[in-house]
């Protein structure tokens, strides 16, 4: 669902408007020296990722069950993103903790509670759908990221992070709903990650209904996520020189 | 400023006198009567009128501007220096009446904190006229409003679940299943518990602010009232299990709940009374009462004590949800206790220095 990942969504998207405006002191030297680093591994390892699928494509002749081939990076680079919610945790990216963390988590999820816990949906096209939607998506994000603490912004970054993600977006949105539908009659079959009264704590968590419950979620999420995106792609790409550093 | 014409008229009633005779009479009278006219023509301003040139009293014009889009929304005339800006938001209701005092944000600049009701329009004035920028706050309620709407949800709740709606359990599991005691005595605590805080909400606090947004309501009633049908759901379950240590696990933490009940309860009506006697300069102290005791321990002992009932609660029923409800209310109560704290270490600095905020000795 964060397939733009506008982790960089300050406080004046609405939220914010009734406090004071939050002194926004850049990050020190070290600190952008770390985030430099961080954002050039990133992308890195996203590049790693996607130079993996066309490899694996060419070698294979087909598109299917590409997944296997990049499974490892994908987790490593994919997870590695949890760092994101300490940088805005600690004030080094001025971003808001809790749609970073909410963004992040939900990525988390889907590579590890659905595409990972359930086996059987490793073969399935939606994961290559998505997958795919990813690593564009996060290559460009954090070689903008890069320019930007470096004060070196080329507009065709730029202008690829504001637009790619019109379509990018909705086709990463479309392989995690499938994948997470095709989940569920597994999840229905093994009772994963679920727990049924009577029991000494008096709990009870089926994880058949969670999914249905997030995938119902995407409804209210994804249109307000993406319309936020396109207004701030009219700001930023109609003033170049005003915003930019925005995200 | 009076003009003396009465000297003239003597004069001119001396001079036809002088030339005597009855014309010169009736001539007289129409004169005196046109001096006399005159007289009471010209003696408008009988008393001196007050010295509006020197004058200390300059009234203020407060122009309010909407804050996104800077436009006049409309100009408070005539506002006397003595006046707040209560009186400047009142005025302003009755010329826009849509929004209500309450419900009205207004800053001295754009991205400025909002000003209190209590500020004097004379400290904000650099000339006569005061330019603020207004924002809508949002649908307001009253905090009584607020907390008998959030504690009447759970109690109704809970009570809905008790009684086993067939909707909600399956009626022959229901039926069949036997109710350890524990249950019932959850529903008496979790009743007692909320009854008290409608009644303390109705007879003892006292509220300061007078409102808060609609939304802050939403949102607290929505988090009350799906946690208490979440809890209530496991507890009144047919198959719920009873504690693992049985009657002594259950009577322990029955008797733990009740103490810090009392305790809460003796600490609010403490706290009503202290401001109550408008000795707003002094931190309550503690009296007979023991259960007031805990204030030489900790600055927020009401937090203390519903953050102790409620972990007696999970402990009694061995309810991991309810637990989770608990841990959520620490983590809630602990930051309003540190706030509070706080603001105590500023106003009453000596005695408040060697207490904690909310757990004894620890935090």
């Amino acid at each position: 669902m964060a397939a733009s990942g506008s982790g960089g969504s300050r406080a004046d998207n609405g939220y914010g408007g009734q406090q004071q405006p939050r002194r926004r002191k850049g990050p020190g030297a070290l600190a952008t020296a770390y985030l430099v680093i961080y954002n050039v591994v990133m992308t890195a390892g996203w590049l790693v990722i996607a130079v993996g699928l066309v490899r694996a494509y060419l070698a294979k002749g087909s598109y299917h069950s590409l997944y296997y081939s990049i499974e490892k990076p994908l987790k490593f680079f994919q997870t590695g993103a949890l760092l994101e919610i300490l940088h805005c945790a600690f004030g080094i990216v001025p971003s808001s903790v809790v749609l970073t963390a909410f963004q992040v988590m939900s990525r988390v999820f889907l590579t590890w509670a659905v595409t990972h816990s359930v086996k059987e949906v490793q073969t399935e096209d939606s994961v290559l759908l998505f997958v795919v939607s990813w690593t564009i998506t996060e290559i460009i994000r954090y070689s903008f990221y890069t320019f930007s603490l470096l004060n070196h912004l080329p507009y065709l970054i730029k202008w690829a992070r504001y637009t790619l993600f019109i379509i990018l977006y909705p086709m990463g949105v479309t392989g995690e709903l499938l994948t997470i539908y095709a989940a569920l009659p597994f999840v229905r079959q093994s009772g994963l990650y679920s727990i049924s009264l009577p029991n000494k704590y008096n709990f009870s968590f089926d994880y058949y209904t969670f999914l249905i419950l997030v995938m119902i979620s995407y409804i209210p999420l994804f249109p307000q996520l993406y319309f936020h995106m396109l207004h701030q792609r009219r700001k930023v790409l109609s003033h170049p020189d005003e915003h930019k550093k925005s995200e | 400023m009076l003009r003396r014409k009465k000297s003239s008229s003597p004069e001119h009633k001396r001079d036809p006198a002088a030339h005597g005779g009855a014309l010169s009479m009736s001539q007289n009278n129409t004169r005196s009567f046109f001096n006399f006219s005159q007289l009471v023509l010209s003696a408008g301003h009988l008393r001196s009128p007050p010295v509006l040139k020197h004058s200390k009293i300059t009234y203020f014009e407060v122009e309010i501007l909407d804050v996104q889009s800077k436009k006049q929304i409309c100009i408070v005339d005539k506002v006397p220096p003595s006046s707040t800006l209560l009186d400047v938001k009142h005025k302003f209701h009755k010329a826009c009446p849509q929004w209500y005092p309450s419900r009205v944000g207004l800053q001295l600049e754009r991205n400025g904190p909002y000003l209190k009701d209590s500020v004097n329009i004379q400290s904000l004035a650099v000339s006569s006229i005061i330019t603020l920028y207004f924002t809508d706050l949002g649908q307001q309620v009253g905090w009584t409003t607020f907390f008998l709407t959030e504690y009447t949800g759970p109690l109704l709740i809970y009570l809905l679940f008790y009684i086993r709606l067939s909707t909600i359990y399956d009626q022959v599991e229901s039926t069949k299943n036997f109710r350890h005691p524990v249950v019932h005595l959850a529903c008496f605590c979790h009743c007692l518990h909320y009854i008290r805080h409608l009644l303390e909400t109705l007879f003892v606090h006292k509220f300061s602010g007078g409102h808060t947004p609609l939304k802050n309501m939403i949102k607290g009633c929505a988090f009350y009232w799906g946690f208490t049908s979440w809890i209530a759901y496991y507890i009144n379950h047919p198959r719920y299990t009873p504690p693992s240590f049985g009657h002594r696990q259950v009577s322990l933490a029955a008797l733990a709940f009740l103490m810090c009940e009392a305790g809460n309860h003796f600490i609010n009506v403490a706290l009503a009374h202290q401001n109550h006697s408008g000795s707003k300069a002094c931190f309550p102290s503690p009296t007979y009462n023991p259960f007031t005791w805990l204030f030489l321990l900790v600055s927020c002992p009401n937090y203390t004590y519903e953050v102790g009932s409620w972990i007696s609660f999970t402990v009694m029923t061995q309810t991991l949800p309810v637990g989770i409800f608990a841990f959520l209310m620490v983590i809630q109560m602990s930051l309003w206790a540190q706030k509070k704290h706080k603001l105590y270490l500023k106003k009453f600095y000596p005695e408040v220095r060697r207490k904690a905020a909310m757990i004894p000795i620890i935090f």
